[in-house]
């Protein structure tokens, strides 16, 4: 499903990743835990093609950045539900609009939006409130809303970037449960944090990352 | 159908979103289109005015003595179908008989005791042509024939009235361009100004894998509102203008403006279209790049 061979990735200013190897298989949930500027997000990115190695490559299903042409990277997105720390919703929007947000994208009839957001918001515990603005919205329920707009358009993989970082300990635990529930539907999961304490014992693959290298549990 | 109505619904609600580029964006659309409005109405009617004035232009061509009446008629034939020449007429030493009769009183048989003036013939040149008139070619060409005793006409004058005219034509052009130029910047950097303000729907539309077109759709479409509605604006005030000030203008300077309100208000809201999809989409593929 998700594959860096021999990927590196630098900033002008430092940082970034090198040389990293992994493969991340179907509906599998894996953890990718470092420090801050470990280069987690780099690597997140990578995968999204917001960034495109400078050396190596990348493959997520059938899209790879040695041979994807620009254009074509809003199509692997729109595989790919992501969750951010700081949630990146829509003020001026209600919670319902934001969550329908990707189903316009890809060109969804205003009846099927209606099920399918509706149906999203329920599965992540926000049946409701689909009136309510994200600042009407606690910190967890707004990372809940996060994660209903990266389910709504059913996809084949979620990547989380620290999606606990603003969250509460209860509801950071809530949160990583929610996920689980998703994977056993089927979505491989990367999750990335720097709480190692969140994320030990559940049973799930734990990436290492250190300075931009990658050490696999 | 859907994604279409979404873009369309998302366009106009930027209008409202934000109201004061909105605001901002109209006003700079419609001071632009009622000057783009007022130099198309002048042109048109500077055009009406050379049209008006080569309607006076005349070439007299005055034959040879003893060049008989229907060579005459074959050589006023042959100079219609001079290139520019768009009508002629005959005057023949009877008729110019009649002529001297009626402008002096007098009869030349009379005075005189034989008819010494010639055949002749008045060339009209084509009035409706945008590029100059150039009177020479068709001189030259009347001079060759060897019938053919003076030639009468304008030159300096024509001459004249063609240059300035050219002048006008090409300055005003000049100003129309510039100003639709400076209005694509206007508009451009009035929408970056929106563009800014909704930098989070961008990334957000980037991120769930929009691509370029749906995420500047909007921009565009908010763009191409701005320009219409200054469309329309300035075309009420030109509209209005000239409706409250034409019996003005005739009362004191004897010029009828003529005008067509629909081709006006089409070509301005043409005009708009053009030049707000110009600038936002320069705005919009700027900030994607």
């Amino acid at each position: 499903m998700i594959r860096l061979d021999n990927v590196s990735y630098s900033y002008a200013k430092g940082g970034g990743v090198s040389n990293v190897n992994l493969n991340i298989a179907d509906d599998e949930y894996a953890f990718l835990i470092g420090p801050t500027g470990s280069g987690k997000t780099t690597l997140l990115r990578l995968v999204y093609m917001d960034l495109m190695p400078q050396v190596g490559k990348v493959v997520v299903d059938k899209f790879n950045s040695d041979k994807i042409k620009p254009r074509k990277i809003p199509y692997l997105r729109r595989k790919i539900g992501m969750v951010f720390q700081d949630y990146h919703l829509l003020n001026d929007r209600n919670l319902f609009e934001n969550t329908a947000l990707p189903l316009h994208v890809v060109g969804c009839d205003q009846e099927e939006i209606v099920d399918r957001v509706i149906e999203s918001l329920e599965e992540v515990g926000l049946d409701g409130k689909e009136e309510h603005f994200p600042e009407e919205l606690s910190g967890g329920e707004q990372q809940r809303a996060c994660v209903a707009r990266a389910l709504v358009k059913d996809p084949d993989i979620i990547l989380a970037d620290e999606p606990t970082g603003n969250l509460d300990p209860v509801t950071s635990f809530e949160l990583i449960k929610l996920l689980e529930e998703i994977n056993r539907e089927g979505t491989t999961i990367l999750m990335a944090s720097h709480n190692y304490n969140l994320i030990k014992g559940r049973g799930h693959r734990i990436i290492e990352i250190q300075n931009g290298s990658v050490r696999q549990s | 159908m859907d994604k279409m109505m979404f873009l369309l619904s998302e366009g106009m609600k930027n209008l409202w979103r934000h109201k004061l580029t909105a605001f901002t964006a109209i006003f700079s659309a419609f001071l632009t289109l009622a000057v783009a409005g007022s130099l198309i109405i002048v042109t048109q009617n500077t055009n009406k005015l050379i049209e008006y004035l080569r309607d006076k232009y005349k070439i007299e061509v005055f034959f040879k003595e003893g060049v008989k009446e229907e060579r005459v008629v074959e050589l006023v034939k042959e100079f219609k179908k001079i290139n520019g020449v768009r009508s002629t007429t005959m005057i023949t030493k009877a008729d110019a008989e009649k002529i001297f009769e009626s402008q002096f009183g007098e009869n030349i048989l009379d005075l005189v005791g034989y008819n010494p003036l010639p055949a002749s013939c008045v060339v009209n040149v084509v009035r409706k042509r945008e590029t100059k008139l150039n009177v020479n070619p068709i001189i030259k060409r009347i001079k060759s024939y060897p019938e053919v005793d003076e030639i009468s006409y304008q030159g300096r004058l024509i001459i004249r009235i063609e240059s300035y005219y050219q002048k006008f034509v090409k300055g005003m052009s000049i100003i129309l361009i510039l100003v639709l130029v400076i209005s694509v910047f206007i508009i451009s950097n009035t929408v970056r100004l929106t563009i800014y303000a909704k930098k989070e729907l961008i990334q957000a539309l980037q991120l769930i894998g929009a691509t370029r077109l749906f995420v500047k759709a909007p921009f565009i479409i908010e763009g191409v509102f701005h320009g219409l509605i200054g469309a329309l604006l300035a075309s009420g005030l030109l509209i209005g203008g000239l409706e409250f000030s034409s019996n003005l203008i005739y009362s004191m300077a004897k010029i009828k403006v003529e005008y067509e309100p629909l081709i006006l208000v089409g070509i301005l809201l043409s005009i708009s279209v053009v030049i707000s999809y110009l600038g936002s989409s320069r705005a919009i593929s700027r900030f994607l790049k």
